[in-house]
């Protein structure tokens, strides 16, 4: 098992159920688990996610978290 | 004088050649708040409702709201406004960048211009000393280079809003450019400007900003400034701007490509947010007061070209002139951009014209002979150079696109409107709508035409349904009051948006400013409101009824489905259109043919709107109660 912290604002927030900060929530996973599979599981729509960064590079949904990862989500953008 | 507020107005009669300074009426101010709310107010109470919007008559209005120039949360905006040549109704844009700011520190909130000047002229504002000068010298000059210039000329510690060739020559959808790569891009405000043969607004400002409670100001902004600081958010917008959504737009098939037949541009990686820091990035770019600093200042090199200097591309450029015009590398985006904002075309409406007269080369409806000579193939830069160059000098049939989509349709003819993607004139924004019909609705419905800004709603589409076509207009009309109001107030709707600085926060700064103990949220969106009701009025009044016969985009979008990618099969009819019209002329409180009714006008206090209306014969008919409350919140599902 790994764990990675996720943080998600605006109305990802919601979904997330963050633990910490508001913001944050730590959730484990399985070795090799994409990213796409660990919101699914926790109740994230993947589909509601715009951009994903790991450790502030951004990285696509079938990016597969290593142990200590911060993954920031960000919803689309309100009509920039 | 009202606290927050720079305290004085100028009246510039251009043909008179004469300068009026007036204070600002409180009562005005708090009626109306600034930005928008002072454009639409004046513009519908002064221009002769058969006036040219490029005539003498027509006023262009330059106002920063009582935001600007505050330490909080980006207050940086301007608002230029006039009655706009693209949609023929009430037009307004508004920059960030340093010139509001600029403006409330020389102490001013609102210049109105009027008139035509008899030669190229700029106006010179260094604090109370105002001058209207000779503009000879700039006059021909790009946006970037005229700013420059002036720069040399007067001193670096100016702020300039000016226009290009592009406005010079009443091109319908010239913009006014600002510090290098800002604009205020839309409804072709820039024409308006080239109309009065006011080439330039220079201003120096070092007064200080009067504040009602400036230690409570500052002790909100540092909070939410340490807050923001902490979002998760924040750091990516630093990062990447927001050119980071072209990918995310793709993939859930909203992308506008190649002239908008389809929702989805294969080769999207080359053009985005990534790509653009990986390759282009000089500088992160903020505005006045701003810690997000989204914009990206970037350097394009193209083969055979000149380096070309731009801040951007945004996602809006990025979509229109990239994908939809078949650019698949950021340093042709780059370079496209940087040719419109130096001939001071708006890149939205300049993209999506470009991608028209593409579509129609390919689609053999113009063909060389109409281009002197040459093509327009997407992709093509010479191409695009070359048509450019024909907008600008009004060469052929560049004169009928710079008249705006109706004329450039009618001169190709062959049915040339339905590849016009457009409602009321204006150029769609980079979302397509057929797999959002909220976001379609938002375009048809919006004051200004297709534009983004004024309601949003591809979250909700995604939320309550790709096809659902109920429930949606409600909530367009909530967006529709909420997000002008920030356009009103003259600070960036990027802090509420993005990084969770609440709607009522900013009402508190307000207070803090102004001393306005009693402003409430419900207030403001009555203003928002009223100025939607008013504006829909002018339109009216200028171009006839019913409403509804304006509110259609072109029938690409409720007769062709999308032929590829993630939204392949999504469709819309003309009947889906209807539906979603009534249900969002009923939560108006307005007619089913689209016109306010006496009732809902009333109810805003807009007397003068209900006798101009009845007059006109233009007054709706309610077939329903008038809801006491126009438009609703729209939460995300609970999860």
């Amino acid at each position: 098992m790994i764990a990675v912290t996720i943080k998600a604002g605006g109305l990802l927030t919601d979904y997330l159920r963050p633990d910490a900060d508001a913001y944050s929530r730590r959730v484990e996973a399985r070795d090799g688990e994409t990213l796409r599979q660990i919101l699914e599981a926790i109740g994230v729509p993947p589909g509601h996610v715009a951009v994903a960064t790991a450790n502030g590079g951004k990285i696509a949904l079938d990016y597969a978290p290593r142990d200590g990862d911060e993954i920031t989500l960000l919803p689309p953008v309100q009509g920039g | 004088m009202v606290p927050g507020f720079g305290g004085s107005t100028l009246r510039i009669d251009l043909s008179g050649g004469t300068v009026t300074r007036a204070p600002l009426d409180p009562a005005f101010a708090r009626a109306w708040l600034g930005g928008r709310g002072y454009v639409d107010k004046i513009v519908y109470d002064e221009v002769p409702r058969d006036a040219d919007p490029l005539g003498p008559e027509n006023r262009l209005v330059v106002t920063p709201g009582v935001f600007s120039g505050h330490f909080a949360p980006s207050g940086s905006k301007c608002c230029f406004g006039a009655v706009s040549p693209l949609t023929n109704g009430a037009g307004d844009s508004t920059v960030g960048g340093h010139f509001g700011p600029e403006l409330k520190f020389a102490g001013y909130d609102l210049l109105v211009f009027e008139g035509i000047a008899t030669t190229p002229t700029y106006l010179f504002i260094d604090d109370d000393r105002v001058e209207l000068r000779d503009a000879a010298a700039y006059w021909g000059h790009g946006t970037m280079d005229a700013e420059r210039m002036l720069k040399e000329d007067l001193g670096e510690d100016v702020e300039i809003a000016c226009i290009g060739p592009a406005g010079e020559n009443l091109v319908s959808f010239a913009c006014i450019g600002h510090d290098y790569g800002r604009q205020a891009g839309r409804c072709g405000i820039g024409a308006v400007m080239g109309s009065k043969r006011l080439k330039a607004i220079v201003v120096r400002g070092t007064k200080a900003l009067p504040v009602h409670d400036l230690p409570a100001l500052k002790a909100s902004t540092m909070e939410i400034m340490k807050r923001t600081a902490q979002h998760p958010n924040m750091a990516p917008w630093q990062k990447y701007g927001t050119a980071m959504f072209i990918g995310w737009s793709n993939e859930h098939g909203v992308y506008p490509a190649h002239n908008f037949q389809t929702t989805y541009f294969e080769r999207h990686p080359g053009i985005d947010g990534q790509t653009l820091v990986d390759r282009l990035l000089v500088s992160h770019k903020a505005c006045f007061g701003c810690w997000m600093n989204c914009g990206k200042y970037s350097r394009a090199s193209l083969p055979g070209r000149e380096a070309v200097y731009v801040e951007g591309p945004e996602y809006e450029t990025g979509a229109l002139c990239g994908g939809n015009c078949g650019f698949d590398q950021i340093e042709q985006v780059a370079y496209v951009n940087w040719l419109f904002d130096r001939a001071g075309i708006d890149t939205m409406t300049g993209g999506g014209m470009a991608a028209f007269a593409m579509e129609c080369y390919e689609k053999g409806l113009i063909t060389r002979d109409r281009l002197e000579g040459h093509e327009m193939r997407w992709g093509s830069i010479e191409d695009l150079e070359h048509f450019v160059d024909m907008l600008v000098e009004r060469r052929g049939i560049g004169d009928a696109f710079a008249r705006g989509y109706a004329s450039a349709a009618a001169q190709i003819g062959g049915g040339a409107e339905r590849l016009a993607c457009q409602v009321k004139g204006q150029g769609m924004s980079g979302y397509d709508g057929r797999p959002a019909p909220g976001m379609l609705l938002s375009y048809m419905t919006a004051d200004i035409g297709a534009h983004h800004n004024r309601s949003w709603t591809i979250t909700m589409d995604e939320d309550l349904g790709k096809n659902v076509l109920t429930g949606k207009a409600k909530v367009v009309v909530h967006l529709q009051h909420i997000r002008p109001f920030f356009d009103t107030v003259s600070c960036c709707r990027l802090f509420w948006g993005e990084v969770d600085v609440s709607d009522e926060e900013h009402i508190a700064a307000i207070r803090m400013m102004t001393g306005w103990h009693d402003l409430t949220l419900e207030e403001i969106l009555l203003l928002s409101e009223r100025v939607w009701n008013i504006n829909r009025a002018h339109y009216l009044e200028r171009n006839g009824g019913p409403g509804r016969r304006f509110d259609y985009p072109n029938a690409r979008f409720y007769e062709e489905e999308v032929p590829t990618g993630p939204s392949q099969g999504a469709r819309l009819t003309l009947e889906d259109l209807d539906l979603m019209l009534d249900e969002y002329y009923a939560a108006r409180g307005w007619g089913k043919d689209g016109n306010p009714s006496r009732e809902v006008l009333l109810d805003l206090g807009l007397d003068t709107c209900v006798a101009n209306l009845e007059r006109e014969g233009l007054l709706g008919t309610l077939t329903e109660p008038l809801p006491p409350v126009r438009g609703e919140r729209y939460k995300p599902k609970a999860f």
